[in-house]
């Protein structure tokens, strides 16, 4: 038997309009962590869903434990001992932990000698020694529904556990946790590499690559660049091999400039369904040419103070005020026309219509008006030519160009989209929230380029991010909230990390 | 008064319960079923075919082509549903137009259907089957016992069996594998293929049973209520049974709940009218009542509502 437990060779696989996987040649070690890095859209995940029978390749092999394998459903990789945790998770919401984990292959037992049924109380018990052999606890008699994200993550985990997988595919564990969740689920990967499992990690964060994968292969648009030894590789290496250039993790950041006050927010309170008060006496101002960052800990009235200011959520007393004029109670439609541009957190809620095509999408904002419609009929060619200019000028990556479904395209060019419609409104002021989220390095790079760019250009900009370093980097003006207070409104020079931090959690002196 | 609204009450709540089963089945597995009356009319009329030709060689008072009736509607319901099955899970076809198309299908096949068969087999020119009325059974002792007695008194045979597949089928959907895929499959289709599980297979089955109980509820109608198989079984109980189980919530019991109400309503309506003297044309406007509650019951208690997840969306693998 050959050393490799994983072997795919010169894989090749193409979906209209575009080249997911070109020949690309891995070979995986038993026992090993390996990482696949690369950005968004690079074929990671299509290359791994070729292994776990989703896809099947239109040129080259598959190699597992040495024979040459057709991999054509789920079931058969299920059989091969493959398992997979998807980016999204594929869990039943209604059912409880256990009964997820069962499916497909319950246990049964027969009522009376001759009425099946499926045993669940054996299940759970079951699932609870499992649980605890691998440090993975949970609750099995807990539905889906009133769990976490961790948690349901862990039962993904316990899923393929239970299939008795011996390679492990996990695609993004981490874009949706929390800096300790991810802490926890590192230290999950390592016990199951102590067990003896061979792990595929597909991801494009460099930190977590650096602490647990053994080796990582960089692709990059299709292709693989390189295979790397992690131990000797620094992350500034991998980044450049990822993106495909230089990096720098430094932002070039000229002084700014301040003009008038754009956006002035007036002792604000906003209150949530339950009439709980999420935003408390809120004051600040962002004045033309200046990065106003709100930093705060997930859950402080941050994200309640982007919805206030653009009209999503009723304010229920104080002020807004825009370019002098009063908008606190008017409409979505009015606050739009006012001049605020909006780049929601929940991209593929509130900033796109995914089934529409791309083109649509971008002229979201503007379609009710000249040139893209005259007297109530739409001109679909101006659409288009709008599309194909935004294509070019922001550099959106899509199958099939404005004819795409917003759907199929990668997180960071969805929010390429976003932004190129945002920032063609020409507003005075754009609110960033959480512009990077689950965006990899050289999106990311972009994306600070462009709030810079844009603060250059004179326009007030309302950053609302809970990454400190992005608020760190980025912010002329620091703004931290607590509670739904506004403990602290400082220049950013004034603060240190250390300080910011303190505010986060509510420290006053 | 009272028991004779307690007997027509259950007599015509424990057919729609049974089709609304059928509804859930269909509907927990992702699939509309507005077919619902389209299922029962033509299970009924597939029925009432067996049953008029076996009385030929039974005689009308044999009990065979009774239970004949309600086994063949039963197949007949089945086969007629896989029309919806084929539609919505090999083609992927819309569920609510392939709803509609059958229903309005089944009416206009049947009744045409119906004078063929009359006109070709008997000789006769008539758009009915006379199938006569059910016989009914009382139990001794039981029947006895002031008001609750009601309940086992001139009970239709169709009733108990209808119990005995009720239960059969609350076991199957909540207890098994099978159960637990079809349920798994109205929330999240795509859990159920990544276990291996064929999502077409489940979705196509479970129509066929709520085409099988909607035939069943359909028999027990025309034995009931007509007496005879027609064009009148077209009146929109498949429609009401849909509203019992959107108000029960998509879950077995709260709909038998919504059944029983239905069917009080509808029976306590005749009685009134019939108190009353009122000449027999308002009896149909009493039909429209349990329409009128649920419409009344749904303003009221709709928030509450808890839908499949997936119901309606078609399963596209590709779909993130």
């Amino acid at each position: 038997m050959s050393e490799y437990i994983v072997e795919m060779k010169n894989i090749t696989k193409r979906f209209p309009g575009i080249v997911a996987n070109d020949n690309v040649t891995i070979q995986i070690k038993k026992g090993e962590v390996y990482a696949l890095l690369g950005e968004n859209g690079a074929g990671k995940s299509t290359l791994m869903s070729m292994l776990f029978g989703m896809y099947e390749p239109d040129e080259g092999e598959i190699y597992v434990r040495g024979k040459k394998e057709k991999i054509s459903s789920p079931s058969y990789a299920t059989e091969l001992n493959i398992g997979m945790v998807h980016q999204h998770f594929k869990l039943v919401s209604n059912y409880t932990i256990a009964e997820n984990i069962i499916m497909g292959l319950e246990p049964t037992n027969k009522f009376l000698g001759f009425i099946p049924y499926v045993d669940i109380k054996s299940s759970n018990k079951k699932i609870a020694e499992l649980s605890k052999q691998y440090g993975l606890e949970v609750d099995p008699t807990k539905k889906i529904q009133d769990t976490n994200v961790s948690i349901q993550q862990r039962v993904e985990i316990l899923k393929m556990l239970y299939r008795e997988a011996e390679i492990l595919i996990f695609d993004e564990p981490t874009a949706v946790l929390t800096p300790q969740e991810i802490e926890f689920l590192l230290e999950i990967i390592r016990g199951l590499k102590a067990a003896g499992k061979t792990i595929i990690l597909i991801t494009h964060k460099l930190e977590e690559i650096k602490q647990i994968a053994d080796r990582c292969a960089i692709l990059n648009r299709g292709k693989l660049i390189d295979v790397l030894d992690v131990a000797t590789t620094s992350t500034k290496e991998m980044a450049n091999k990822m993106v495909g250039r230089e990096v720098s993790f430094e932002i070039d950041k000229t002084p700014a400039n301040y003009g008038d006050v754009v956006l002035s927010v007036e002792n604000i309170t906003v209150k949530d369904e339950n009439k709980f008060e999420v935003v408390k006496n809120a004051s600040f101002s962002v004045r033309s040419g200046e990065i106003l960052a709100i930093a705060g800990v997930s859950g402080n009235g941050q994200i309640e103070i982007a919805d206030a200011i653009t009209g999503l959520v009723p304010i229920s007393s104080g002020k807004v005020i825009l370019n002098g004029k009063e908008i606190t109670h008017d409409t979505i439609r009015e606050h739009i026309n006012a001049g605020i541009s909006y780049i929601p957190e929940d991209r593929q809620t509130y900033g796109l219509v995914l089934d529409f095509s791309l083109s649509d999408n971008l002229a979201l904002k503007n379609y009710n008006q000249a040139p893209f419609s005259s007297k109530g009929i739409i001109n679909h060619k101006k659409f288009e030519e709008f599309g194909e200019k935004l294509i070019q000028e922001y550099d959106i990556r899509s199958g099939q160009g404005t004819k795409t479904i917003v759907r199929s395209m990668s997180g960071g060019n969805q929010q390429k989209a976003i932004i190129a419609r945002e920032v063609e409104q020409n507003s005075s002021l754009t609110i960033f929230v959480q512009p990077t989220r689950g965006l990899d390095i050289g999106a990311i790079e972009n994306i600070h380029n462009q709030i810079i760019a844009e603060r250059d250009k004179g326009r007030a900009i309302l950053l609302i991010s809970l990454e400190l370093d992005e608020v760190m980097a980025l912010a002329d003006t620091i703004a931290v909230i607590y509670n739904g207070e506004i403990l602290k409104v400082a220049d950013a020079k004034s603060l240190s990390v250390e300080e910011v931090g303190q505010f986060m959690m509510g420290v006053t002196e | 008064m009272l028991d004779k609204i307690i007997i027509d009450g259950l007599s015509f709540a424990l057919p729609l319960f049974i089709m609304a089963i059928g509804g859930i089945y269909s509907e927990r597995s992702g699939i509309i079923n507005l077919a619902l009356e389209g299922l029962q009319g033509a299970g009924a009329f597939v029925g009432a075919l067996a049953a008029v030709f076996l009385m030929q060689s039974f005689g009308a008072n044999s009990s065979i082509p009774y239970y004949a009736a309600i086994f063949f509607a039963m197949i007949g319901g089945m086969l007629y549903s896989m029309l919806h099955a084929l539609l919505c899970v090999k083609f992927k076809a819309n569920q609510v137009i392939s709803g509609v198309v059958i229903n309005i299908l089944a009416m206009a096949l049947t009744v045409f259907l119906t004078k063929i068969v009359n006109r070709i087999a008997f000789g006769a020119p008539s758009d009915k089957f006379e199938l006569g009325v059910s016989e009914r059974w009382t139990i001794p002792v039981l029947s006895e016992i002031p008001i609750v007695g009601a309940v086992f008194k001139d009970i239709y045979p169709f009733e108990i069996i209808i119990i005995i597949v009720a239960i059969i089928a609350w076991y199957v959907l909540y207890k098994t594998k099978y159960g637990m895929h079809l349920r798994a499959c109205g929330d999240n289709p795509h859990a159920v293929d990544a276990a291996g599980i064929d999502v077409a297979k489940i979705r196509f089955t479970a129509v066929m049973v709520s085409g099988a109980l909607s035939g069943l509820a359909g028999m027990c109608f025309a034995y009931s209520i007509s007496a005879k198989y027609s064009s009148a079984i077209y009146v929109g109980y498949g429609y009401l049974s849909i509203a019992a189980l959107i108000f029960g919530n998509w879950k077995i019991i709260p709909t038998l709940a919504a059944c029983i109400l239905f069917g009080f309503a509808n029976s306590a309506g005749y009685q009134l009218v019939k108190a009353a003297g009122l000449p027999s044309s308002y009896s149909d406007l009493i039909m429209v009542l349990p329409y009128v509650l649920t419409l009344l019951l749904l303003v009221f208690f709709s928030k509450h509502n808890d839908a499949p997840k997936s119901l309606g969306e078609i399963y596209d693998k590709g779909k993130r």
